[in-house]
């Protein structure tokens, strides 16, 4: 298996360990020599380097079962990892997946899945003031008040005492961005967003996340969006069999891929 | 078969449809026939037992035993107080939420457990009242009052081992697992005359406990374990991705499982959980052999009294009646619960 480590951009200044969030470090995640082994010996991960800086928007695209979810899982610790280290935020993680620092890495890493993952049993409201008011403490007033404007900003206001259950899927993901937004993350990281859309729901969740690419937030996004990879991606990770085969610029990428599993894919897909 | 015109009457219609479903073919004829002959006669021989040989002297004459047990007359306002607030306190459930205050619909929860306490206050004595030894509480007051108990005890035992049962700590895990497969092992009755029984045994020296606590004790100790299982079906069909949710959003593993898991897993253990806590209501009734005047051991009572001498089946029929009219009101009740947190965000 070619690990082909892809140098990072620019060898960032405040990676300092022991220092987190101090001085904003310009290197928001970096991986090396990243392996996941799940229980039942399958090998998702094989030494992995990747490094995501501050206002970067980083797209993951590869054939299924890549590893492509499963290596932004790594980056909130919803997957432990095996092997090799992890800075995210300026925090350490290695094979011991340290509990603590997990759940401090949590606090500041928002996270979107494929299927919402909304709470069926709290209004739209409620699912995104959950977590500012029992994690982050903060006044529960000010709280609601921030929630619907952050609702607002989705397009969602209206829709704030409803249920998930009476939401459109598209509707329901813009909360669940809404909601990974609520606790001011430094890192968003979506796991295929919109590949459980109906066609005509993909644009306003794709609207929704461009607009934050455009505010400046630093994103992991695993998508089979070529179209939104092309304009918004500042750099296009393409990954086969756990590995990652080839970093570029997106213009790069789907114009002159050079590795030949890259080329398959694109002939593939596009 | 006449096609049925389109302008004719109701009854004409309703006249074809009975035919059609009941007489359509001499088999369903003969079946019908058949059957009417002997629900009718049934029935008649039903309602000539109930009007004309039966002598209701029995039920008529004490009713305040049926309802309040051998408590003392003079002290008798005190059980109904407490069955009347009880029922106060059914109709303000189930009346519709929006008739009412909305302080009450969100007081609703914390009077219905405050309601046992009260409860246990009025009969045995407190707020300065002349105390009353438990061997005078009974009949379906007693019921109401072992039920409460058992529900109230049960119900936060359950929860609390079905999350123990998936705990990472193997030891909890195999406590919990044997202790549920032994309650569930064993018949309620062993249970309640080890409880009357065993309690005291274990209790330091000099302290005592009522047989109607030790009851609510068995009861609530038996209970738990079904309660348990039912609460762990509703967790188990919580998806892994609202648990992925939780944790990406920095919940501790305890806030997700009071915040995301119980609400939601309770939700579906609903209908089983009230279906447990109907049982608990009859199975009050098994105390009757251990010496408590609950409702069926009241009537036991009262039937061994030389003046009623023989009078079973109208004392079984009134208590068949009224053990129904309350698992009736407890199924409203449940469905009201339902409803209410279905309208709060169905799945």
């Amino acid at each position: 298996m070619a690990s082909s480590t892809a140098p990072s951009p620019q060898p960032a200044s405040g990676d300092q360990p022991g220092d987190p969030l101090s001085a904003g470090p310009e290197l928001v995640v970096r991986s090396q020599g990243l392996d996941k082994i799940f229980p039942n010996g399958f090998q998702a991960l094989t030494k992995v380097d990747l490094a995501v800086d501050k206002g970067e928007v980083v797209v993951i695209m590869g054939p299924s079962g890549s590893g492509k979810s499963t290596l932004i899982r790594t980056f909130n610790g919803l997957e432990t990892i095996q092997g090799g280290h992890l800075e995210v935020l300026g925090y350490h993680l290695d094979a011991d997946n340290n509990q603590k620092v997990v759940s401090k890495i949590r606090r500041h890493v928002g996270m979107v899945f494929q299927s919402f993952n909304l709470f069926p049993h709290l209004s739209i409201l409620e699912n995104v003031t959950l977590a500012p008011v029992w994690v982050q403490k903060r006044d529960r007033q000010t709280v609601k008040k921030d929630a619907l404007a952050l609702l607002d900003h989705v397009g969602i206001r209206e829709q704030a005492h409803k249920y998930p259950s009476q939401l459109s899927g598209g509707q329901q993901q813009r909360v669940a961005i809404a909601r990974a937004l609520a606790l001011s993350p430094q890192l968003m990281l979506f796991d295929e967003p919109t590949s459980a859309l109906d066609p005509e729901k993909v644009k306003e969740v794709l609207e929704t996340i461009r607009a934050l690419a455009a505010e400046g937030m630093t994103m992991v996004v695993v998508t089979h969006e070529v179209g939104f990879a092309r304009e918004v991606a500042d750099r296009v990770v393409f990954m086969d069999e756990g590995t990652i085969v080839e970093e570029a610029s997106p213009q790069t990428f789907f114009t002159e891929p050079k590795e030949e599993r890259s080329q398959l894919f694109l002939s593939r897909i596009l | 078969m006449a096609e049925s015109p389109r302008s004719s009457p109701r009854s004409r219609q309703l006249l074809l449809r009975i035919r059609r479903g009941l007489f359509a073919s001499p088999l369903d004829t003969l079946i019908t026939v058949v059957l009417a002959v002997v629900c009718g006669g049934g029935l008649w021989n039903l309602f000539h037992w109930a009007f004309l040989q039966a002598d209701w002297a029995v039920v008529l004459s004490n009713v305040r035993l049926y309802f309040n047990g051998n408590f003392p007359v003079s002290q008798i306002w005190r059980s109904w107080s407490w069955l009347g607030l009880l029922g106060a306190l059914c109709i303000l459930t189930l009346m519709p939420s929006r008739l009412l205050p909305p302080v009450v619909v969100r007081l609703l929860p914390l009077l219905w457990v405050l309601i046992l306490p009260i409860g246990l206050l009025l009969l045995a004595s407190g707020l300065g009242l002349e105390p009353v030894k438990s061997r005078f509480w009974g009949g379906l007051q007693l019921s109401l009052l072992l039920t409460l108990g058992t529900i109230l005890m049960s119900l936060p035992l359950g929860i609390l081992m079905a999350l123990a049962r998936r705990s990472s700590l193997p030891l909890l895990r195999w406590l919990t697992t044997g202790y549920i497969e032994l309650m569930r092992g064993m018949p309620l009755i062993a249970v309640l005359f080890f409880g009357q029984l065993m309690i005291p045994l274990f209790l330091p020296e000099g302290w005592t406990l009522n047989r109607v606590l030790r009851a609510v004790l068995s009861l609530g100790f038996f209970m738990a374990a079904y309660m348990a299982e039912d609460v762990r079906g509703g967790l188990q069909s919580i998806p892994k991705t609202q648990l992925e949710a939780a944790r990406s959003l920095g919940l501790s593993p305890l806030l997700t499982v009071a915040l995301v898991e119980l609400p939601q897993a309770l939700r579906t253990a609903l209908p089983a959980l009230a279906n447990q806590c109907v049982a608990s209501m009859q199975n009050t009734s098994l105390l009757a052999y251990l010496g408590l005047i609950e409702l069926l051991g009241i009537s036991r009572s009262i039937l061994a009294n030389p003046d009623y001498l023989g009078r079973h089946l109208e004392v079984y029929i009134w208590l068949a009646l009224l053990y129904w009219a309350v698992c009736i009101l407890m199924t409203s009740l449940a469905r009201r619960l339902e409803r209410t947190l279905k309208v709060n965000g169905h799945h």
